[in-house]
């Protein structure tokens, strides 16, 4: 019954394997026109898999659980390739560069994937999950990760054209690469735009569980885990206040938050046990 | 990157700090520490390791559990540096203090001379300052220079911010400035960061958090013990007038519900159903649905009536407890299946009579004549059974979590205001040049993305000087 949406997700899975095959390919071959056919794929991606949230929503009131789809791993996993890509075609168009694609793509592709392995199926809610805080404090959370991701990705790009620009080489794929103190900017922008977000993701975390039990912390895994993260991008942004902490530093930061969001988001479901444990 | 200002205040510490260290060099090393950044970014990096601790030994178990992962030795040292519940152990409370004293004596340091930048902005500039400014630019006019400072007061009124002008040594100068409140983002945030620590002690100095299970029908003024404190009494009672589970067609439970009253001098003063999520409040305290269990054994309803078809009245059974029919014999409910072979809800039940072999039939709730065919004297039948549920109430008391609230959203706005509001200024000032010219030189400077506010900058220049051509043109001097 719950086919469809699941069909479209199939669907945007291989949009964001193309697309990622497209923005690699015009790394090696330089040809433009190879990312702009990435770019009108990446924005299908976003069609479709706009389209198969909703279908899913509405599929979720036909079985008579409505429901938010963004309450299980796969749900979850969808929804951050859905940020990820939205956020992404965001900066390509700001920043009027097609070379992000190859390193923030792959990851959305990579975590369309990671959902085909898990179970599709919609399931009711426990009671616990039925607020509307939910949606608040999914929806912030999400943009925030999206945000790291991005800024992750362009993190690489800054160390590989950095270490090209000071072996005073050019041409090779980093020579289509904006020049490192734009990448180095952008690295710092995506974080200012994902750590409001996750902070109000705590907060509207905080808030649910308040609601729902009557302590806004109470250092389960997840929780403590976001904080870690929320720290570690605090770390970064007043390593940059202090000189010397732009450029690699920084990048480094950038890329170990992302290894500490990833780890929030995944690997205490997966590894560590608490409240959080999708579906169980 | 960082503008001039921020190179600025940046020097000033230093300079002033040496003058102390020449009077008191330990405690001004001391202070210097504790209002370093760098102090700041090892201690939330100390802060964000230690935490990781926490979230890899499972914390508050009981002491069976860990002896059953960890060697003896393991377990007693990490018991005794309180590994086993980090967050609320010494040192890791003195970190969060530390990390608190750090916040509050850089604060104290900068915000000072933060407020005064803003109340006494630098209006003039000379030329040590334009050199620091990477905004800069000259040009020359005809005219004099109380016109010139009066056509640029109002095109920069009109395309950016009313400037404020002074004269000194015979040159006016104009400075304009927008956004200045980006300047207490940061402190805004930090202060949010410390509002929320102290709502949080309030929460643990004045709140209590407990429980409660109250049989339907019962209520409940005295709470159980949860941590710390040994019990709490109520000023009013809260009475379970009803509890259910509703399910989802799969049978997987929906929604917990409890019907509560407040009860206060005897009177009924608040009516509300409870869900998970959605609490009753009373004076400050806080109930919510958290579980629920059978408080007793469920009473089953058992109609008599005799072969005549005559009422013979109504039984109530307790499971496995034998009650009498006067002139017939004992009869007692042993099992109950909601489902009985497709046939809804049934009860088996035993009777027994004198110097007879007992009887054990089903009884269904659907067909309340099919006792019939027993042909005996008496026929019963199944009416209803009440389960007897208590609702498990979470309840708690925190007077400090509006506080915290109060200190997230500080943090947040503060934040945003820190990320996405820049302070730009613009300086404009009129000399008098060589052969009876006016010698213009207006700089800017931003705090924040400094790419767009260069374009926003030479927009702005473009537009003042365009308008003054003109007047030049008509107004030949
Ligand atoms: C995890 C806790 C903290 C958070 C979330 C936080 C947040 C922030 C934010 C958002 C900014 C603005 C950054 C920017 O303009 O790019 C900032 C600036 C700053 N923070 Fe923090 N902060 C924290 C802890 C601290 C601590 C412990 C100190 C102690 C020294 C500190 C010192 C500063 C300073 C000096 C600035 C620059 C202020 C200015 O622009 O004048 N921060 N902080």
């Amino acid at each position: 019954m719950n086919t469809l949406n699941v069909h479209l997700f199939d669907l945007t899975t291989l949009l964001f394997g193309t697309a990622s095959v497209n923005y690699v390919a015009y790394l090696y071959g330089k040809r433009e026109t190879l990312a702009r056919i990435g770019t009108w794929i990446c924005l299908a991606a976003a069609v479709v898999s706009t389209v198969a949230l909703g279908v899913r929503w509405a599929e979720s009131y036909q079985m008579g659980i409505g429901r938010i789809p963004v309450t299980n791993l796969y749900e979850s996993l969808v929804f951050f390739a859905w940020s990820v890509n939205l956020f992404y075609l965001l900066v390509e168009w700001k920043y009027k560069n097609r070379t992000f694609g190859a390193f923030v793509i792959p990851i959305a592709f990579a975590t369309m994937l990671f959902a085909l392995t898990s179970e599709s199926g919609i399931h009711p809610l426990v009671p616990a999950l039925q607020s509307y805080w939910l949606h608040a404090h999914v929806i912030t959370c999400f943009v925030g990760y999206a945000a790291f991701t991005v800024s992750a990705g362009v993190a690489v790009m800054y160390l590989m054209k950095a270490k090209r620009e000071e072996a005073k080489v050019t041409g090779g794929i980093v020579g289509l690469f904006p020049v490192s103190k734009v990448l180095d900017d952008l690295v710092y922008r995506s974080i200012i735009w994902g750590f409001p977000f996750l902070t109000a993701g705590i907060i509207t975390g905080a808030a649910w569980a308040n609601y729902a039990w009557g302590t806004y912390w109470s250092w389960d895994p997840k929780e403590t885990w976001s904080l870690i993260v929320w720290l570690v991008y605090a770390a970064f942004l007043h390593a940059r206040i202090t000189r010397g902490w732009h450029g690699r530093r920084a990048a480094i930061l950038s890329i170990a938050g992302f290894a500490a969001t990833i780890f929030c988001y995944l690997g205490v479901n997966l590894i560590l046990s608490g409240l959080h444990s999708y579906g169980s | 990157m960082e503008t001039a200002s921020e190179v600025r205040t940046d020097r000033v510490p230093a300079s002033a700090t040496i003058d102390r260290k020449q009077t008191k060099p330990v405690a001004t090393r001391i202070w210097n520490f504790l209002i370093s950044i760098k102090l700041a970014i090892w201690m939330i990096i100390l802060l964000a390791v230690t935490s990781i601790l926490g979230t890899v030994i499972q914390q508050n178990q009981p002491p069976e559990k860990y002896r059953q992962v960890y060697e003896d030795w393991a377990y007693n040292l990490m018991n005794r540096i309180n590994l086993f519940d980090m967050y609320h152990s010494w040192w890791f409370l003195l970190l969060l203090c530390l990390f608190t004293l750090n916040l509050t004596c850089c604060t104290i340091d900068r915000l000072p001379r933060v407020i005064r930048t803003v109340r006494k902005p630098r209006l003039t500039i000379d030329a040590a300052m334009e050199k620091t400014l990477s905004l800069t630019e000259r040009w020359k006019h005809k005219g004099d220079i109380p016109q010139w400072a009066e056509t640029y007061r109002s095109a920069l009124s009109g395309s950016f911010a009313a400037p404020k002008v002074t004269e000194a040594d015979g040159s006016v100068h104009l400075y304009a400035e927008k956004g200045v409140y980006s300047r207490f983002g940061a402190y805004a945030t930090h202060a949010g960061i410390v509002i929320v620590f102290i709502g949080a002690i309030i929460g643990n100095v004045f709140g209590f958090k407990s429980y409660v299970n109250i049989p339907e029908g019962k209520e409940a003024s005295h709470l159980d013990a949860r941590g710390g404190k040994e019990h709490i009494d109520l000023p009013f009672s809260v009475r379970n007038n009803k509890f259910w589970v509703e399910t989802y067609p799969n049978g997987q439970p929906k929604e917990y519900s409890s019907d509560l009253s407040v009860i206060e001098n005897g009177r009924e003063v608040l009516r509300k159903t409870i869900e998970v999520n959605d609490p009753l409040v009373y004076k400050g305290i806080w109930f919510y649905q958290s579980s629920y269990g059978q408080a007793g054994p469920p009473i089953v309803q058992v109609s008599v009536k005799k072969a005549s078809g005559e009422d013979a009245g109504i039984l109530s059974l307790a499971p496995n407890k034998k009650r009498e029919i006067p002139g017939y014999g004992t009869v007692s409910a042993v099992n109950f299946e909601p489902n009985f072979q497709g046939f809804g809800p049934a009860l088996q039940v035993i009777v027994e009579k004198p110097n007879k072999v007992p009887q054990q039939f089903w009884l269904l709730q659907r067909f309340p004549d099919s006792d019939r065919q027993r042909g005996d004297a008496f026929t019963l039948g199944f009416l209803n059974i009440k389960e007897n549920f208590y609702t498990g109430l979470q309840v708690a008391k925190d007077p400090g979590v509006n506080v915290v609230w109060l200190g997230c959203l500080l943090l947040t706005a503060g934040m945003m205001i820190s990320f996405f509001v820049s302070h730009r200024r613009i300086w404009i000032r009129l000399s008098p040049g060589p052969h009876g010219k006016v010698e213009v030189t207006a700089a800017g400077s931003a705090n924040r993305n400094r790419p767009v506010f260069e374009k926003i900058f030479f927009a702005i220049l473009a537009k003042i000087r365009k308008d003054p051509s003109k007047t030049n043109k008509e107004n030949p001097a």
